[in-house]
């Protein structure tokens, strides 16, 4: 299919046809009239077009096996070859007649008919120069080695039967060497450059040195490939075998008529008919490109729905509600980092939060404010951090409880939590090095307050283990040191040998 | 104490200010319930000018009008709700601000009143801030329009914030918004995300907690009691709904499949099945269920049941669903027996399906009717019967723009838009009918959901395709150029930039004038798939939620792993908890199909490629698509036989015969024969892929694989095109048996006919040619032109 869509661009249209035969007839005007007037009726970009059907008219005499195919299919069509014979044969003499004839005769006698073949040529010898240099003049602007029918006229020009005067011209127009009258030429018409041949002052190069000069372009056209190639190259060189039905192929449509036509048909209506359907392609092999299957419908392909749930455009609750939700809690909680409250107090918080689980989050503790929190009420700071264990910002929380100076109050904090919810490693650890470290910092300063702290660590630490809230292996050496360190206290004692049972 | 004095006032003033304003507060509600959407905004605009623009009365403006307008202009929902937001921002600025302020340092005591006072005048208590403006309502309603509109990457980018910090919200958002997650990872077959939302709810609301199972006895004391006086009736009125349901959809259905389920019913009936189905009354109508009455229980039970039939694990879904019809049969039955109906349908089991699906009640209702009209047509789709399908798949379509129109518009009920996805189910079947212009449009209408997925792509590819064979296309009025790359032009004078475009994807979905079909346009929509199917690839190894949502994933698995130390095992497997594992297992093992299946559509793609690409003359990217296509690990055999098929044209139009033998060889069995290139085995396996085993095999005739070649056929154009090949290079008689080999098995095909008769002439024998045309049924003798019929 898109070959036939190529074709279709690349066919002339019945009016463009109309324009150009006139013009190739006119063998009496000078040809560069003739030039400037296909140059007026035709925009740039239907030259190509035009040239390859100029083309191949010019090879319609190779080309004619696609006449013995028609024919071929028509005697197959009508069944009746004699009657083809007879209907042809009052016409013997018309060229076309003479053709259809000929090819009649390819399946006895082949050899001879080829012959008959070598001097038919649909294009009477002035039409052929004026069609050359139409082709020509399209692609003056260009070098010479650019011009896509480079080939044809190559080819052309170093054809030993071909007339001499139409080599000549064919290498002026070539710019070959010596052959540099093209302007010259162009003025004469087409009739009056053949009257004013001398063939004895010209001497012709061969097909190499012309494919050198012009860049060795055998082959011809914007799509090149082997199916193309195999096309075009039994086209040139092997006139004499039948080539099969092209369904695009041009000849089919020169004489629509049937049977009456075929022998009526003259030489204009020929070349109209080339001129309009032609296509550079010919017969080739054809490829079998199966179309991809369409890809399985799974069933899971094919949307089952289920209705899902309303989602609801909520309308704010909210709006103008009383704000009061949780102000006690709030101002209780302030309250509270800087005394400590009463148990009436706390009973209070304990409850509302227990009422409202979300609260928490909105009572203002923030992690900056733990620290005073424990300080003062360690009970209330365990409650908010247990409800607090799911939140985002757990963490922030825990580095502000490492964080903080060591105490009573924040290991009492640490050590409920334990109990109460499952805290991450990482804490336990850290805050146990920060334990250990205050002990030794607190050094320098108080005997007694080192002394109280030390045993308080160990006390922690020994609950720690016993509820197994931390694996021994993890803090072993530094647990033992800090043993050693404080060995003198009886609770660190003690705590080194329940780390030597525990061994 | 003046002081003192002026404050007290001012609370006093404030107390009376409240009084009002909550007054009117409730005045609007009232009337928003009562659809009275006029006098509310009235009332509104009033608490707007006492509030100073609150955000929350702002938000319900926005609201009321959005059904005031009928639920019709989305886009001004959601322009309004962004200035919500804006403003709501701007007041946490302030108060932040003013916080921070009068409270530099650490005392806090000194602030505390005029913190308080801040605070109140605008409304706004809560602390942290963060949670200040993202938790407000209006996010979440700006989350559900997107959702509405089918934007689920859009509401996924203000849902998952939310989620990350769900923990201080309100229980009744909170809940919304699991919710809503869960139906967009449903929508989006996002099983990761689904699992990581579910897991939480069911950590946080579900099992476990005693309240729900009080409940739940107690509700089922009192549905008890209806249904013993109603279980008299419940028989008859089953039948008798069945009945009328079964006239009414006579017209359009095949009658032999209803006598059959009639008579399937009957003998039911009277094993006393029919028994657990609730009467007519007892549903409560599906159209009001709400996320803040539904029984969470039920609710969470019916979602797991969905993730299974998503993950398709259909024994687990088996189990699940029985559970949660034994919940439901003390309340509302009808999604369970929905999804018992998709779980036949899924096990290729239509008539059980047909009959769950009538059974479950949802025709009845004008909300659900388009559902159940959709999900029917699915199950003729799978018969093969698709002119009912058709018939059932536009009965759905009409029941969802009569909803569109409904009058007034039902509160608390954005449309719910099925018709998209319902619009898909009639592209493919437009497909399979081989009416590609319409598919097309089908397709192309729904794209506007399905644009992310590669598969759409694919689909309206092969649309193009399939116009192409059928001479549908209209060549030279294509909007989209042939050339490949495009420049854009910006900027104007000196300022004047180019930007290259090249292989990115091609947003089509968001234009409303689409292209015609045609061959460049099937090749952008196979890039495009390619680009989605590569970038869901790189997603699968990194998913933004995922590894967010997997630190609670592991979370739950700890806690759950702690239960389990203590609890038997047993006697989880009983309460119908799922197991951890197995959740995990079902998990991985729809990754793995989903892998596969990607796998698969790349295949098709590559080769629809390939194909394409041949018939815009193009061989070089042909020739990379069929490479590529060998790359791939346990590439089907039907695509690889296409590859090298296509691989050999493409090498030959680039003059490479040799290389161009050598595809077709790799075929070749000793000299002369050729091995079939896949067997039928291969074909049924494709087509089936992924493919549950059915308890009832599915009729093989409409599964016929009618678009392609057999394998023996596959043999033959390998055949042919050697023959061509050899003939190509001038091996006429070598060509010769191979061609007349090909012509045995594809004595009609025109590029065997047409290669046989260049090598009969090229040998000289013309009379073969001419007999050979003579057999040719597709040659065809115009008076005045002769034609071949394109294949």
């Amino acid at each position: 299919l898109a070959h036939r869509v190529r074709s279709t661009m690349m066919i002339m249209k019945m009016e463009e046809t109309a324009i150009v035969w006139p013009l190739l007839q006119s063998d009496l005007r000078p040809i560069e009239d003739v030039l400037a007037e296909f140059n007026s009726k035709f925009p740039r970009p239907r030259h190509f077009t035009v040239c390859s059907s100029l083309s191949l008219l010019l090879q319609a005499f190779l080309e004619l096996s696609y006449i013995n195919a028609h024919f071929a299919i028509h005697s197959l069509y009508t069944g009746n070859e004699s009657k083809v014979i007879r209907t042809v044969s009052g016409v013997y003499t018309h060229r076309l007649g003479y053709i259809v004839i000929s090819v009649l005769r390819i399946g006895t006698n082949r050899k001879r008919d080829v012959v008959l073949f070598q001097d038919l040529m649909i294009l009477r010898s002035t039409d052929r120069l004026i069609a050359f240099a139409i082709m020509y003049q399209c692609y003056s602007s260009q070098k010479p080695s650019a011009n896509p029918f480079v080939s044809e006229m190559i080819n052309a020009a170093c054809n030993e039967q071909a007339e001499k005067y139409e080599r000549a011209f064919l290498l002026h127009l070539l710019q070959w060497n010596s052959y540099n009258n093209a302007k010259e030429i162009l003025k004469l018409s087409a009739v009056d450059y053949i009257k004013s041949f001398d063939p004895s002052t010209h001497e012709f190069p061969d097909l190499g040195e012309l494919q050198r000069e012009y860049g060795n372009k055998t082959d011809s056209g914007p799509s090149s490939h082997i199916f193309a190639e195999s096309a075009l190259k039994t086209l040139l060189h092997d006139p004499d075998v039948p080539r099969g039905c092209d369904p695009n192929s041009p000849e089919f449509d020169v004489q629509s008529g049937g049977n009456s036509k075929i022998g009526c048909g003259d030489r204009d209506e020929a070349v109209a008919g080339i001129l309009g359907s032609s296509t550079k392609g010919g017969l080739t092999p054809r490829w079998i490109r199966p179309c991809p299957p369409r890809y399985p419908v799974h069933q899971s392909e094919l949307l089952w729905i289920d209705p899902d749930n309303k989602h609801e455009l909520v309308w704010d609750d909210k709006m103008c509600a009383d704000t009061s939700r949780g102000a006690t809690v709030r101002d209780l909680l302030v309250k509270g980092l800087k005394v400590t409250l009463s148990p009436t107090e706390q009973e209070d918080i304990t409850s509302e939060l227990a009422n409202d689980p979300k609260l928490v989050y909105h009572c203002g503790i923030t992690p900056r404010k733990l620290p005073q929190l424990v300080e003062h009420n360690p009970q209330i700071a365990v409650e908010i951090l247990t409800k607090l264990i799911n939140s985002p910002e757990i963490a922030d929380y825990f580095t502000a409880l490492v964080s903080m100076d060591m105490s009573l109050h924040s290991m009492e904090v640490v050590n409920r939590l334990t109990t109460a919810v499952e805290l991450p490693k990482e804490f336990i650890r850290m805050y146990i090095t920060n334990c250990i470290s205050s002990c030794e910092n607190a050094k320098q300063q108080d005997k007694y307050m080192q002394n109280r702290l030390v045993r308080l660590v160990c006390v922690f630490l020994q609950s720690l283990i016993r509820n197994n809230i931390i694996d021994v292996k993890d803090l072993f050496i530094e647990v033992q040191a800090f043993c050693i360190d404080f060995s003198r206290i009886r609770e660190a004692a003690g705590l080194f040998r329940l780390l030597k049972t525990l061994e | 104490a003046s002081s003192d004095a002026a404050r007290d006032g001012s609370i006093c003033e404030d107390a009376i200010v409240l009084s009002i304003t909550s007054a009117l507060a409730k005045d609007a509600l009232s009337y928003f319930q009562s659809c009275k959407f006029h006098e509310c905004i009235d009332i509104l605009i009033q608490l707007k000018q006492k509030k100073h623009n609150d955000p929350k009365v702002l938000h319900n403006i926005a609201i009321a009008e959005y059904f005031r307008d009928a639920c019709s202009n989305s886009m001004k929902l959601l322009e309004d709700l962004n200035s919500v937001k804006k403003q709501s921002e701007e007041l946490a600025c302030t108060v932040k601000e003013q916080v921070e302020a009068v409270n530099p340092g650490t005392n806090v005591c000194v602030s505390k009143d005029q913190f308080d006072s801040t605070v109140t005048s605008f409304n706004i208590v809560r602390i942290p801030m963060i949670f200040l403006v993202s938790a407000m309502p209006f996010a979440v309603v700006k989350a559900i329009t997107w959702f509405h509109l089918h934007q689920y990457t859009k509401s996924l980018s203000i849902l998952v914030p939310l989620f990350r910090n769900i923990e201080p919200l309100d229980e009744t958002i909170a809940l919304q918004i699991c919710f809503l997650l869960l139906d967009i990872a449903l929508a989006c077959h996002d099983a990761v995300k689904f699992l990581a939302v579910f897991e939480y709810m069911d950590k946080a609301f579900g099992g476990g907690s005693g309240s729900h199972e009080e409940i739940g006895s107690t509700m089922q004391l009192s549905s008890n009691q209806v249904s013993k006086t109603s279980s008299l009736l419940s028989s008859a009125v089953v039948s008798d709904t069945l009945k009328s349901d079964l006239t009414a959809a006579e017209s359009s259905l095949c009658e032999e499949d209803y006598e059959n389920v009639l008579a399937e019913f009957e003998a039911e009936k009277r094993m006393k099945l029919v028994g657990h189905i609730p009467a007519n009354n007892l549903l409560k109508a599906l159209g009001e269920r709400s996320v803040l009455t539904v029984d969470l229980k039920l609710e969470l039970q019916l979602y797991k049941v969905r993730f299974l039939l998503l993950t398709r694990n259909l024994k687990l879904a088996k189990r699940e669903v029985k559970h949660a019809m034994n919940i439901a049969q003390k309340r509302d039955s009808s999604m369970a027996l929905l999804l018992k109906s998709q779980l036949e349908y899924a096990h290729g089991n239509h008539r059980k399906a047909i009959k769950l699906l009538l059974v479950s009640g949802i025709q009845k209702e004008a909300r659900t009717s388009g559902i159940f009209n959709n999900n029917l047509g699915c199950i003729y789709y799978q018969l093969g019967k698709y002119q009912t399908a058709s018939v059932l798949f536009s009965k759905a379509l009409r029941s969802c723009s009569s909803l569109r129109k409904e009058n007034p518009v039902k509160l608390f009920s954005l449309s719910q838009d099925q018709s998209l996805l319902i619009t898909y189910n009639c592209g493919l079947l437009y497909l399979a009918c081989g009416k590609p212009l319409l598919a097309a449009q089908c397709f192309q209408k729904a794209s506007l959901v399905f644009c992310r997925q590669p598969l759409i792509w694919l689909r309206i590819a092969e649309c193009c395709i399939m116009a192409l064979q059928k001479g549908l296309l209209e060549e030279g009025n294509t909007s989209l150029d042939r050339s490949e790359i495009r420049l854009h032009v910006i900027g104007k004078g000196k300022w004047r930039q180019l930007m290259m475009e090249e292989n990115g994807f091609v947003e089509l979905a968001g234009s409303s004038q689409w292209p015609k079909l045609s061959l460049p346009l099937a090749r952008v929509c196979i890039s495009n798939g390619m680009y989605l199917l590569k970038e869901s690839l790189l997603n699968d190894s990194k998913s933004d939620l995922e590894s967010t949502l997997s630190l609670k994933i592991n979370e739950t698995k700890e806690t759950s792993d702690h239960g389990e130390a203590n609890t038997n095992s047993d006697l989880k497997e009983a309460k119908g908890g799922m197991n951890q594992d197995i959740i995990q297992n079902s998990l991985s093992a729809f990754k793995d199909i989903r892998s596969r299946e990607n796998q698969l559509i790349q295949q098709a793609l590559l080769a629809n490629m390939a194909y394409v690409e041949l018939e815009l003359e193009n061989p070089i990217k042909a020739l990379s698509a069929a490479n590529s296509l060998f790359q791939l690990p346990d590439c089907s055999k039907i695509y690889l036989f296409l590859g090298h098929i296509y691989a050999a044209e493409a090498l030959c139009l680039l003059n490479r015969p040799v290389e161009a033998g050598s595809h077709l060889s790799a075929y070749l069995l000793g000299q002369d024969d050729f091995k079939l290139p896949f067997a039928q085995e291969d074909f049924d396996q494709w087509r089936m892929h992924a493919s549950f085993d059915c308890e009832e095999t599915s009729d093989p005739s409409t599964g016929n694989p009618r678009d392609f070649l057999k394998p023996e056929e596959a043999r033959g154009a390998l055949f042919a095109n050697l023959a061509a090949l050899l003939a190509t290079q001038g091996h006429h008689d070598q060509a010769k048996p191979l061609i007349t080999h090909a012509l045995t098995v594809l004595p009609n095909n025109v590029q065997a006919t047409v290669t046989a008769v260049y090598i009969d002439l090229m040998l000289g024998r013309s009379q073969d040619a001419l007999a050979r045309l003579k057999q040719c049924t597709r040659v065809s003798f115009v008076p005045g032109r002769l034609d071949v019929k394109a294949s």
